[in-house]
């Protein structure tokens, strides 16, 4: 990455809204995350997490702000963001093989009248062995366990060679040893040099895995250290009741104790 | 006899209408096949069926237009621009109401494909006495009656369709895979939808003089989801139905002549024929094969239990009687266990019972391996050393290599386990050719070393060299290798793992 480009914000949000309907999802969101650190996206359920990630892949209509990645609006970065999508969003049972899916990766620059090259398929070798799933290039997506299918997807965000990847629930549903791996796959993504940006819904290891966090709902509560957006009190104010929970926890075993 | 059958098959191919049917019956279904693979991955194949019924309001309409404007009867291209008009109507309708009430899409469709459907009733029979359409010819299509019009209309959509969806395979592929990713591309998602709707359309078209409105839809989407059975890529899929589509025309045919029945009728009873039979007989997708796989399945837990009482046995053979003896199985359970897995190859059975094949060996190792390493770990966590093999047990099953791979690694890549036995290498680690990194490597082995990472820089060991590997030493946290100068490297955990290394 140049020296220029280090100044440049990977990703920055000005004062975006997004609504669907009377109810905004987002409401005037500023944000300008900087090249090569890892962010976690956090905030309750229906908070507007993946529609941020939506709106930085220029999938959702703005109703207001922009949003300017490496410092050009979203229509013309067009491919510069990878995806990898929740698990929920796949249909598992599509014909697609690891290969190919990981092959969609360069399919933004391979033309409509042209094959993949054989730099194209190097290259989607060389993700697929990144997240090691050299081994099963030939499997149908639905025959992997849970922690292969995140990867697959990773390594097609490795193989689109974009900067900036967005990753929606990584680790929902995986088991730990998975979300190690995963982890490790992002760590070294981030050690070449790229953004990370994760919706992510476990707090408890949201400070040990990410640089800085984002907390939203419909608004930006906050953006910065874990230690600082992790304090109760904004905690307690994004997710008013539901979060008592988890705080009372340490507590609820001492008192049984 | 044989003669009967020959002349069962061959006189049909004589006359021109059943040349006609088969050949535009054929063009028709292959594209209908083709699109319906896309049209089943995102499921719309209710949007067929409105489709093919809002068309007929379209051929009324084009041929109205025609006969009072220009007093042309029956003008072919107009009936096939009205149907176009008609399709893009209908379905621009159906987002217009889903998208302004909370009626859901699918009802949106029932309301306004039956809509355009009475309307075209409507119209032509209104009309009756300017338009010559058959109702019962339009439902019902007439595939022994296929004019010569019909094919030219089947072979250019069929052309049209054909290009497109081969031009642009990638573009319908992402966009019915992961439109989101399509959209941060760049691919234009709706424009592709579009597409493809009118490549519907057109395909419907083409194949509704044929086979009839009720039945086009099946022609569009059968096939496919025969394929879709048998398949596990896009491309596959595509050429296959276009197979099944094909066999269908052509069997259907033969039917209809030999049964004196409806043409599309029988196209349709042997397609969908076609796919049951698939349904029931698929190699992996199929009810019998899941059957079988429920019937055949052995306990996983079962057949690990045998693999590793079969190797306690020290590569002589053992019997089923011990095996069921030691593991307090039932007899029938261990046989059946046997059986199948002397079927995948895992144990050989002789006179006096079984042992490990090659394949056996290597999962009873893994199993093993598992079996100690989770031994290490309870005592690690602080577990008493008598109930360790107890807990081992029932943990072992837990053995995919990514959690035992994390148990090794986090507690130093130990040699032995609490009772002081051997815990197996991993595979890569057994066999010349293997490669792995140095800290899963056991003592007295040669290596060629592949690959230095940046934490074992500073060592001085170099890709390419060959070394043999030393004793462990300060509790087996420090590897040795011994170069070929008879110099000894000391590496700690981290540089173990950043080394990787074949087996000589």
């Amino acid at each position: 990455m140049s020296d220029d480009s280090g100044r440049v914000p990977a990703i920055e949000v000005q004062n975006l809204t997004v609504s669907f309907g009377c109810r905004p999802a987002l409401l005037d969101v500023t944000l300008s995350i900087d090249p090569g650190l890892l962010v976690g996206v956090i905030g309750p359920n229906g908070a507007g997490k993946s529609t941020l990630i939506k709106a930085i892949l220029g999938f959702v209509k703005f109703d207001f702000g922009k949003v300017l990645i490496q410092g050009d609006t979203v229509e013309s970065a067009k491919g510069k963001v990878a995806y990898v999508p929740q698990r929920g969003a796949v249909d598992w049972d599509f014909p697609i093989t690891v290969e190919e899916v990981a092959m969609m990766g360069r399919y933004g620059r391979i033309p409509w009248w042209r094959d993949p090259t054989a730099e194209d398929r190097r290259i989607v070798a060389e993700a697929l062995e990144m997240v090691r799933m050299s081994d099963l290039q030939q499997r149908q997506i639905g025959r992997l366990s849970g922690g292969q299918q995140q990867r697959v997807f990773m390594a097609r965000a490795l193989a689109q060679g974009a900067d900036i990847l967005l990753l929606d629930e990584p680790f929902a549903g995986v088991d730990a040893a998975t979300e190690r791996a995963i982890l490790d796959v992002l760590d070294r993504a981030k050690a070449s040099g790229r953004t990370l940006v994760v919706v992510h819904h476990d707090l408890a290891t949201a400070a040990e895995y990410f640089d800085k966090l984002v907390l939203i709902k419909q608004r930006l509560y906050a953006y910065g250290d874990p230690v600082q957006v992790l304090n109760p009190e904004l905690l307690g104010e994004v997710y008013e009741g539901t979060l008592r929970v988890f705080q009372d926890l340490p507590g609820r075993e001492n008192a049984r104790v | 006899m044989f003669e009967q059958i020959f002349h069962a098959f061959a006189d049909p191919l004589g006359q021109t209408f059943f040349q006609k049917a088969l050949l535009g019956g054929s063009v028709a279904a292959i594209v209908c096949s083709v699109v319906g693979c896309l049209v089943i991955l995102r499921r719309m194949a209710f949007l067929g069926d409105a489709l093919s019924h809002a068309m007929i309001a379209g051929v009324a309409g084009g041929y109205l237009f025609m006969k009072l404007l220009f007093a042309v009867e029956a003008h072919a291209p107009s009936m096939l621009i009205g149907s176009l008009i008609a399709a893009v109507v209908t379905v621009a309708s159906i987002g217009f109401v889903s998208r302004v009430s909370r009626i859901k899409d699918d009802t949106a469709i029932g309301i306004m494909y039956t809509g355009v459907f009475a309307a075209g009733v409507v119209l032509v029979s209104i009309f009756r006495n300017y338009v010559h359409i058959d109702l019962v010819h339009f439902i019902m299509g007439d595939v022994l009656g296929v004019a010569d019009s019909d094919l030219w209309v089947a072979a250019i959509a069929a052309a049209l369709v054909l290009s497109v969806v081969v031009l642009f395979y990638r573009y319908f592929q992402l966009t019915s895979f992961d439109p989101i990713m399509a959209a941060s591309l760049g691919m234009p998602v709706v424009l592709i939808d579009y597409a493809l709707t009118t490549c519907v359309s057109l395909v419907v078209v083409s194949a509704v003089s044929m086979v009839g409105v009720i039945l086009v839809v099946g022609l569009l989407i059968t096939p496919a989801a025969t394929a879709y059975l048998l398949c596990d890529r896009l491309d596959r899929m595509m050429i296959l139905a276009a197979v099944f589509g094909v066999t269908s025309v052509t069997g259907g045919l033969y039917l209809c002549m030999w049964l004196d029945s409806s043409g599309g009728g029988a196209v349709m009873l042997f397609c969908t024929f076609q796919f049951l039979v698939v349904l029931v007989a698929a190699p992996r997708y199929g009810m019998l094969a899941n059957w079988i796989r429920r019937t055949r399945m052995v306990p996983q837990q079962l057949m690990e239990d045998v693999l590793a009482t079969v190797m306690r046995g020290g590569g002589s053979p053992v019997s089923m009687a011990a095996i069921s003896d030691y593991l307090k199985e039932s007899r029938d359970g261990v046989a059946g266990a046997l059986r199948s897995m002397v079927r995948e190859g895992l144990l050989s059975k002789n006179r006096d019972g079984v042992t490990l094949t090659e394949a056996g060996e290597r999962e009873a190792r893994r199993i093993l391996r598992a079996h100690r390493l989770w031994e290490t770990y309870l005592k690690h966590v602080g577990m008493p050393v008598a109930d360790l093999h107890r807990r081992a047990h029932v943990l072992e099953h837990v053995h995919d290599p990514e959690s035992v791979a994390y148990l090794d690694d986090l507690l130093g890549h130990p040699e032995h386990d609490p009772h002081g036995s051997e815990i197996p290498p991993t595979v890569n680690a057994c066999f010349a050719g293997g490669m792995c990194t140095i800290s899963e490597l056991r003592e007295g082995m040669t290596v060629r070393i592949e690959s230095v990472g940046p934490t074992a820089e500073r060592l001085g060991i170099e890709a390419g060299e060959s070394v043999r590997v030393g004793p462990r030493s300060l509790g087996g946290t420090a590897w040795c290798l011994v170069r070929q100068d008879g110099t000894e490297v000391l590496l700690d955990h981290e540089a173990a793992d950043d080394v990787k290394a074949t087996i000589v």
